[in-house]
């Protein structure tokens, strides 16, 4: 399939919006001013785990100025997207710094932020969790009550008494016989800190709940307004018939806006001040320290392997640090069941993905959910194996990289047209130019000038990580000028859903782009249904509801004109602007003839407005089996590769990139330029996990680095030199049920990006990285110990 | 809460401190008002003056998303006091077009993609502006370093660089 | 933002002095970068803020042959980066102002303000320190100068009294020949405060100046450092012998931007970094 076929697909449009977005007309929750709109400011618990003793808001409550004040007393709802273990506000417990004990309604931020400093809280300070070890030793629970919590039954098993939210395993084959079957056996373990999502928006909500009635209007900088509608009603007992979500713009999500977050306190505090609309801008160090991350991990991985590179079996813990309330985390958790070994066949499996509970800032959905973390481990620990092989860590891989006909770790099955791995790692590896590994004459030589070069990859996989019922909408309209307008449920935060939709949709109608609209402030009023906006699922999902409510758009449109034309409906085909016939094309009808009704020269109309609608549902999909992982949860793979040239300054540890080669079998681009900023933007973010992020707490719990003082991102310093991105567009390997073939990359990107940084310092190094972030300090001193 | 303040509803509070005069220019045109001297410049900008293109993405003057130009320097307006602009002749995003046209360096930026979610771009489109108003023909490195106070966490930078040279190129071409 | 502040800009230094005596607590505000945080942080209750950037005679860069530099208090971290004199005579403080935080922030940070703030840390610190640099302090009992190494007391402290204020920083002159540099080690490329600086100066004479920030509750001369070195030839097993001699001589603490081991390792390649850079500009 050459793009010479498609008028619209694989041309590199413009964004949309982008106008709106340079001239500053495009508005945020950020900038919204409402009628009679107050400002909250909220009161956070200075410790990571504490009873809460008493709290006396009196005196806020008589600052002139302030219109509502509540604490937990006065929210005594729970909420949780996947087990229901977090009090909107915090009640008789705190736990972790940082967490909602108190806040405030007033007309202007001064006078909030004045009764905040006049709420008086009495802790009791308890003993915390603080790490994983400590989570799993359970001495001191973070949820005593874990065991009456509501959740997902059968998809999560939180075990009663412990700190485990949930412990979700993959069995497959046998392990002991697979180990037996081994000539070596190879373990280690590796982790990765908490990091922060950053989006330049942070967390922002008007909520406006009408005093006669259980109705709430929310304004949200969020990713998930169907979902923000569900759990908020679901929180607050109220029917989601009555809860509306509007999302203008949105500064950024990342994963970070998914789900349900401030979204049901703010309603609370708009109840308490009379229905007024109350707006809730999450500062900086909010967006740090109240609200979620993603989580710190820590992996065991054991890995048996023949003389000849297959691997016979793994047996993996992932241990996911993942805060103080389960949250999107959980499903992370469960995530890795069928993500966390990588993209290899692998006959004996034995995975177990424990979420645990500690005190600290919870973990919630993030870029990669859970991937960038479980290939850390997976691919350092393969390049570890082929290290002790003595083999190619290419070779290596390529023995074992999942092909067609060999079933994932859960069992399912490869075909043709799931992807190719093996086509990702070969083009990034030709990339960078990759002739095997350093030896250790080369790496004396380069000594001396005090920089020493490497190069390494790594692989990827995900498919969405969602319910095996999940489904989208789309509707269409079209206009009396033959313009289109389409309405969809998922957000476009600069992905670029909307502009990918126009395409899909100017592409079945043959109509120019131009005339084609996605419309913006998605309204759960007014939109239709869409799960979250996650996932790298909306190309395929979303453009394949739209193709559906395009033709539907067709077949209307030409079953007005066959009786205006008096012809069979199956005669027409459609172009040009025109609905006409496939033999005689002067007998044609316009779409704007057609787009209200047709109207007969004797005034007879027949038709009406042309509205269509698409649907489409991840059809076959099961969710994992409890005890074995087994099913077939994954709607749609996208493989991938990263290979990194780089080189490093072995006396300050500072690592400098030169080339980040990246491969994804994406089946098809539709819009490259919009796919290029995926990749440009993921990888940048994967080199910000890789070399500079990462949470810190004191020996207390306290996040020590809450402002962008000293939690860094990477700023246009500390880009690589090159960034390649290859797409595989391979007809056999394309996605044959998606949308002109194409796959999700949303993600994928930043997948990987610090397991191959770590391959290329082994490569330059000689040292094995196991722990993030290979900052110049990590870096330096893991030199002078491997020297001394 | 009324009755405590003897039936009187505050929606107003006044801060006690006497607001103070301030005068200047934004975007070409003259503004005389008064303002609360503890008033933020960013804060004047938006909810005094209705410009909202100008962000607020930390409050601290770490991630640029604030920046506009005053007197011919980008600063982060989120840490400068609206009184010290007095007199003073301010340039935000929405000054950048002119005669209902978009600027070369806006034109760039959308054909270059350099934006994705919009929220770090008016402040990072004032950065570049400033860069090419004293620099016309500026390497990768001096775009690199005269961006580097503005965070963006959805481009991966590489195509505002790109935005940024073209817009360069172009100018010193098309504006003569 | 809590404080409700007079806020007070003066247009001679007398007026600036009058205000700070009838104010007790004034705050200086000139480039606001650290001011505008303690406003913002609530970090304490500021009633007076005098700024001041409408006194002239703060703002000017003035070089004179035979005496010497002087820089304002109210002149930009940018004007000292963008200032030919400053790059040619007295190079390390032109590199230091390079690494002060982005561009933005140096349009409106100060040198003065930068160790005003007396950040164990502050960049612009050690470059001062290398070149003997006097602070101009002037208050309500009159005008004194104080050595630069005088003039830091402890983390954020420094000699200032009530109601006095810097007006300026002079440097001596030097002469042709003399060199220096400035290194700093960050976690990232972008701006970062520093985890250690090191300035390093070689005069005409070949003498030896070394200064650090971030290793200690102020920034300081290594002395002892400076006494080593002056009985060494200056080559690049030097510079290896300075990489171990500074670390003996400095005690970094562990903070959230560093371990102490990092900090005196990187220390020491610092320094040996900028010697050897040095002894390379001084053969070419």
């Amino acid at each position: 399939m050459s793009d010479k076929q498609y008028t619209h697909i694989g041309k590199r449009y413009d964004r949309k919006e982008a106008q709106e977005k340079v001239t500053g007309q495009a508005i945020y929750v950020h900038d919204m001013e409402l009628p009679g709109m107050l400002h909250a400011k909220c009161l956070h618990s200075p410790y990571a785990h504490a009873e809460i003793v008493s709290i006396d808001t009196s005196a806020a409550k008589a600052l002139p100025g302030v219109k509502a004040v509540v604490t937990g007393e006065d929210a005594p709802y729970s909420v949780g997207i996947y087990m229901v273990d977090k009090d909107l506000i915090a009640r008789n417990k705190v736990r972790y710094q940082g967490e909602i004990v108190a806040a405030v309604a007033a007309v202007d931020e001064r006078t909030a932020e004045e009764a905040v400093k006049l709420i008086k809280v009495e802790y009791k300070e308890l003993p915390a969790v603080h790490t994983v070890d400590e989570s799993l030793e359970g001495k001191i629970l973070v949820h005593e009550d874990l065991h009456t919590y509501e959740h997902m039954k059968g998809v999560f098993f939180p075990q009663a008494h412990t700190n485990i939210a949930s412990w979700n395993r993959t069995l497959k084959g046998d392990v002991k016989k697979g180990f037996e079957e081994a000539d070596y056996i190879v373990e280690n373990e590796l982790s990765v800190p908490a990091v922060g999502h950053v989006p330049m928006e942070t967390h922002v909500v008007i909520a406006q709940a009408d005093p006669y009635s259980d109705k709430v209007k929310v304004w949200s900088s969020a990713q998930s307004p169907f979902a923000c509608r569900q759990l908020l009603a679901k929180s607050l007992g109220i029917k989601k018939s009555d809860v509306q979500v509007i999302v203008p713009y949105i500064g950024g999500g990342f994963g970070g806006k998914a789900g349900i977050h401030l979204e049901p306190f703010v309603t609370v505090l708009s109840r308490a001040a009379n229905g007024r609309p109350v707006k809730l801008k999450a500062t900086r160090e909010e967006e740090f320290n109240l609200l979620p991350t993603r989580a710190g991990m820590r992996s065991r991985v054991k890995t048996g392997v023949k003389k000849d590179g297959r691997i016979t079996a793994i047996e993996v813990y992932h241990d996911w640090d993942s805060g103080a309330y389960a949250d999107y985390g959980v499903n992370v958790g469960k995530t890795a069941v069928y993500s966390g070994a990588g993209p290899y066949s692998i006959p004996n499996v034995e995975l177990h993905s424990r979420t645990l509970y500690t005190n600290k800032v919870f973990s919630t959905a993030y870029r990669g959910f859970g991937h960038l973390e479980t290939h850390w481990a997976i691919e350092r620990h393969m390049d570890m194996i082929a290290q002790k092989l003595g083999m190619d860590p290419y070779e290596f891989r390529m023995k074992n990289l999942l092909r067609t006909g060999e079933t994932t770790i859960s069992g399912e099955l490869m075909y043709d047209t799931t992807g190719s791995p093996e086509a990702c790692l070969d083009a990034v590896v030709k990339e960078i130019g990759w002739t095997g590994r350093k030896t250790e004459e080369e790496r004396q030589a380069e000594i001396k000038s005090g920089k020493i070069r490497g190069k390494g990859f790594a692989m990827l996989a995900k498919a969405p990580a969602m319910p095996s019922y999940t489904s989208t909408s789309a509707i269409m309209q079209m206009d009396e000028d033959g313009h289109v307008k389409i309405m969809i449920g998922a957000v476009d935060m600069g992905q670029g859903a909307n502009t990918i939709m126009a395409q899909v949709a100017a592409e079945e109608l043959r109509v120019p782009i131009e005339n084609v609209e996605v419309l913006w402030n998605v309204d759960t009023d007014k939109h239709p249904y869409d799960w979250n906006t996650v996932a790298s699922k909306y190309t395929v999902m979303g453009g394949n509801a739209v193709r559906k409510a395009a033709r539907n758009m067709i077949t209307q449109m030409k079953e007005v004109a066959a009786q205006v034309l008096r012809c069979h409906t199956d005669e027409l085909t459609h172009g040009d602007g025109y609905i006409y016939h496939i033999h005689h094309t002067h007998r044609r009808v316009s779409y704007t003839d057609l787009s209200m009704g047709y109207v007969y020269e004797n005034g007879n109309g027949i038709g009406g407005p042309i509205i269509s609608h698409g649907v489409y549902m991840a059809s076959g999909l099961t969710n994992p089996h409890p005890e074995t992982g087994q099913g077939r949860p994954g709607l749609v793979w996208t493989f991938g590769a990263h290979a990194v040239d780089l080189e490093v300054d072995i006396e300050t540890g500072e690592i400098h990139i030169f080339k980040i080669a990246s491969a994804f079998d994406i089946g098809k681009c539709i819009n490259k330029k919009m796919v290029d900023g995926q990749v440009f933007g993921g990888v940048l973010q994967g080199v910000g996990s890789a070399i500079i992020e990462g949470y810190k707490f004191s020996p207390d719990g306290r996040l020590l680095n809450p402002s962008f003082t000293d939690n860094k991102i990477p700023t246009a310093k500390d880009i690589p030199d090159e960034i390649v991105p290859i797409y595989i567009e391979d007809p056999k390997s394309a996605q044959i049920d998606g949308p002109y073939g194409a796959r999700g990359i949303g993600e994928h990107p930043m997948i990987s990006v610090p397991s191959a940084i770590g391959n290329a310092l082994y490569d330059a190094l000689g040292v094995n990285f196991r722990k993030l972030p290979l900052s110049p300090e990590n870096v330096a001193l893991a030199i002078e110990k491997a020297n001394n | 809460m009324c009755d405590k303040h003897n039936g009187n509803c505050f929606e107003y509070v006044d801060s006690g401190i006497p607001k103070v005069a301030l005068n200047c220019i934004v975007n070409r045109e003259e503004v005389h008002t008064t303002v609360d001297p503890t008033m933020t410049l960013l804060q004047f900008l938006t909810t005094e003056l209705k410009l909202f293109g100008t962000k607020e993405g930390c409050g601290e003057g770490e991630c640029g998303a604030c920046t506009i130009i005053m007197n011919g320097k980008t600063v982060n307006s989120c840490i400068v006091l609206a009184i010290e602009a007095e007199g003073a002749d301010i340039l935000t995003v929405e000054g950048l077009g002119r005669n209902n046209e978009l600027s070369i360096l806006q034109q760039e930026f959308i054909a270059n993609d350099a934006l994705q979610c919009g929220f770090c771009t008016p402040g990072m489109l004032m950065s570049a502006r400033e860069l090419l108003d004293r620099n016309n023909d500026p390497s990768d490195e001096e775009i690199k370093e005269a961006l580097a106070g503005n965070f963006c966490r959805c481009t991966g930078y590489f195509p505002i660089i790109d935005a940024v040279k073209k817009a360069a190129k172009r100018e010193r071409e098309e504006l003569k | 933002m809590l404080s409700k502040f007079d806020y007070f800009k003066p247009q001679t230094l007398d007026e600036a002095l009058t205000y700070l005596e009838s104010n007790p607590g004034t705050r200086i505000f000139a480039g606001g970068t650290d001011l505008m945080i303690v406003l913002r942080r609530d970090m304490e209750i500021i009633d007076h803020i005098l700024d001041i950037k409408g006194i002239s005679e703060l703002g000017h860069i003035d070089y004179k042959s035979g005496e010497g530099l002087f820089i304002g208090a109210a002149v930009t971290v940018n004007e000292v980066c963008f200032s030919d004199i400053i790059r040619e005579k007295y190079p390390a403080l032109g590199q230091a102002a390079d690494t002060v935080a982005s561009y933005q922030l140096r349009n409106r940070a100060t040198l003065v303000g930068n160790i005003c703030n007396a950040s164990p840390g502050a960049d612009l610190s050690s470059p001062l320190l290398v070149y003997n640099a006097k602070v101009h302090i002037a208050g309500p009992k009159g005008k004194r100068i104080v050595d630069i190494d005088k003039f830091f007391t402890g983390v954020k402290r420094t000699v200032l009294e009530k109601n006095e204020i810097v007006t300026g920083v002079s440097l001596p002159d030097v002469q042709a020949g003399d060199m220096s540099v400035y290194k700093k080690q960050a976690r990232i490329k972008g701006h970062d405060l520093g985890i250690a600086g090191v300035s390093i100066r070689i005069t005409s004479n070949k003498e030896v100046f070394v200064a650090m920030s971030a290793v200690a509750p102020t920034p300081i001369r290594l002395a002892k450092v400076e006494e080593a070195i002056a009985t060494k030839e200056l080559t690049p097993e030097t510079a290896a012998w300075l990489s171990t001699e500074v670390r003996k001589h400095i005690s970094p603490i562990s903070d959230v931007r560093s371990s102490a081991e990092y900090r005196l390792h990187i220390s020491g390649i610092l320094a040996k970094k900028g010697l050897l850079q040095l002894i390379e500009k001084g053969v070419n």
